[in-house]
């Protein structure tokens, strides 16, 4: 199994000089089996691009597309009606995302196609889709995929994923804070609010949750938007710092943390001072570290 | 008055090096007055570059007063709202005027979807800490704001409307005509030749080279000519082609160029992120 990034930045798409080696595209991961079956690993913009090759290869044919979402922020479905195949008449795109508020998620998915945002309403679009409602702990079959959802903590509820094939394991940890400070629940939250006994039980099973089901998966991609100095400013955010998704994955043992969901803001010199300090950093603590840039491919080890 | 394109891009944003010189991001247009009075038309990814820039002056300190136009609410011209940091600060007052999308769903309604728990952490237009108001007029209507008067006018755009401007200020004329598309490139509606009259610069919905125009007529947008024969007849100093096509890499925008401008003799540019215009 081999995976590449189409788009590793968080938050929202930033084109410029300043992005071009890391990328400008928001969340979208494809990974592929030996054989050549793939999922998707959320529809941030990547998507297009990804959409273009995939279309290539299909040549006009009809083939079924599967697609695991993490949450349904902007940055990481607004791929979705750019992704070229989807106008092949035929074609069946399934959807795979938790359900986090009372609508169902045809109508989160399809409001974003409505009149008002875009040209084309999702019942229009060629394609067929179904939409799957994902739940952490009920693993699921996709193809060569075996896929286990893992709940994170992310405003209004994200979801991890563990994905298996060809006897190897890797996993999507994104968008997600880390277990300390912050319990993200279904409302909005300005800044920290104080944690009960309870929220501390959750965060602390959550965790756990989390570093047993990272136990023998060879590569992480993991959300660390944000360096320390800036996580300090804003833990309310939802998202990790390396040094935290390091932590993690040391404890679970894993071989490989990839660095992903860049913060808009880190230009290309920053993303190389970044990719050095947390190289090293690993190398400490016997790990390997990678930072992710648009068009990475990496294979996929053998499970430890 | 001046003019900056902080986005220029049509649909979605490219990043990446064939777009450098023209740049990526989606729609949003600043204009300042002489006297430093700052309108804004579309909220594209364009805008966080420009919230940036703005958040080295008074809108760090909560006491920034901005008007914002949207042309409409497709995503490409309003993507950049969440992430438009003067938002962020307490005390700025912002007003977001634009038309209501379609009949019986307001403009507001329409920002507070884009703000809802499942598509952004902001979870509504509510937890802005800045002054925001949402005002919705009626295309047809003249606004005033301060040293900025503005005419407005609907055109078609594919299942819906879009909105264009004629903005006047310190005694010059721009017209905003994106995402419009007239029954004929070659026709276009009274309307859009009345709003753009003795412009001293249209800029124009381009998201077609003219050869690519007929697969996909219908969609919403206008080849580089549209833009041509309104500044002709208009009488317009300057045309600007703008809402480039997300395929349309540099050279293919300078190919645009090249051969709209030896087909008339207006002014013809293509619009591109970076310095401020004189107009």
């Amino acid at each position: 199994m081999q995976i590449t990034f189409w788009g590793v930045r968080g938050s929202y798409p930033v084109p410029g000089a300043a992005t071009v080696r890391y990328g400008g595209q928001t969340s979208c991961v494809e990974a592929r089996t030996a054989s050549g079956e793939t999922v998707i690993v959320d529809a941030g913009t990547g998507m297009r691009s990804l959409g273009n090759k995939l279309a290539t290869e299909a040549n006009g044919q009809p083939r079924p597309y599967h697609v695991l979402l993490s949450h349904v922020h902007w940055d990481h479905i607004q791929g979705l009606p750019f992704f070229s195949p989807a106008y092949t008449p035929g074609t069946r795109i399934s959807v795979y995302a938790l359900l986090t508020a009372a609508n169902e998620l045809d109508q989160v998915i399809g409001g974003i196609t409505r009149h008002e945002f875009f040209p084309m309403p999702l019942e229009a679009v060629p394609a067929n889709f179904d939409f799957h409602q994902v739940e952490p702990g009920v693993d699921f079959v996709i193809g060569a995929f075996h896929i286990t959802p893992i709940a994170l903590n992310h405003p209004f509820g994200s979801v991890g994923y563990r994905i298996d094939a060809d006897g190897q394991s890797w996993a999507y940890v994104a968008d997600t804070a880390p277990f300390d400070q912050v319990l993200h629940k279904q409302h909005f939250l300005s800044g920290p609010e104080p944690l009960s006994a309870d929220d501390k039980v959750a965060l602390g099973a959550m965790r756990a949750a989390l570093v047993e089901r990272l136990k023998g998966v060879d590569t992480v991609v993991y959300d660390t938007h944000f360096l320390p100095e800036e996580y300090a400013r804003f833990p309310h955010y939802g998202h990790s710092t390396p040094d935290q998704a390091l932590d993690i994955c040391v404890e679970a043992g894993v071989r490989c943390l990839v660095l992903y969901h860049h913060a808009p803001a880190h230009s290309d010199e920053q993303m190389d001072q970044i990719a050095a300090a947390y190289l090293a950093k690993g190398a400490l603590r016997g790990i390997s570290v990678l930072t992710s840039f648009e068009g990475m491919t990496i294979p996929i080890g053998a499970p430890t | 008055m001046k003019l900056r394109f902080w986005g220029v891009r049509g649909s979605f944003a490219m990043s990446g090096r064939d777009y450098l010189r023209y740049g990526g991001n989606t729609t949003s247009i600043e204009l300042v007055t002489a006297a430093g009075e700052r309108l804004l038309v579309d909220l594209g990814t364009g805008a966080t570059e420009l919230a940036k820039q703005l958040m080295t002056t008074e809108f760090a300190k909560g006491a920034g007063k901005l008007p914002i136009l949207l042309t409409h609410t497709h995503l490409d011209h309003i993507q950049g709202l969440p992430f438009f940091t003067p938002f962020f600060i307490k005390g700025n007052e912002i007003q977001i005027m634009g038309a209501d999308p379609i009949s019986g769903l307001s403009l507001e309604a329409t920002l507070q979807n884009q703000l809802s728990p499942h598509y952004s952490p902001l979870n509504g237009l509510e937890n802005l800490a800045a002054g925001v108001t949402i005002k919705s007029f009626v295309p047809g209507t003249n606004l005033t704001l301060p040293g900025f008067s503005v005419a407005t006018a609907a055109f078609p755009h594919g299942s819906m409307w879009t909105t264009a401007f004629r903005i006047a200020a310190d005694g010059k004329i721009v017209t905003l005509l994106t995402d419009v598309e007239y029954p004929s490139p070659d026709e276009p509606l009274p309307e859009a030749i009345a709003l753009a009259t003795g412009a001293d610069l249209v800029v124009h919905d381009a998201m077609h080279a003219d050869r690519d125009y007929e697969l996909r007529k219908g969609w919403g947008h206008s080849p580089a000519r549209a833009g041509v024969v309104v500044a002709e007849r208009a009488r317009a100093r300057r045309l600007a082609l703008f809402h480039h096509s997300p395929d349309a890499t540099d050279d293919m925008i300078d190919d645009v160029v090249a051969r709209t401008s030896a087909s008339t003799p207006v002014a013809v540019f293509a619009a591109a992120e970076g310095n401020y215009l004189d107009i």
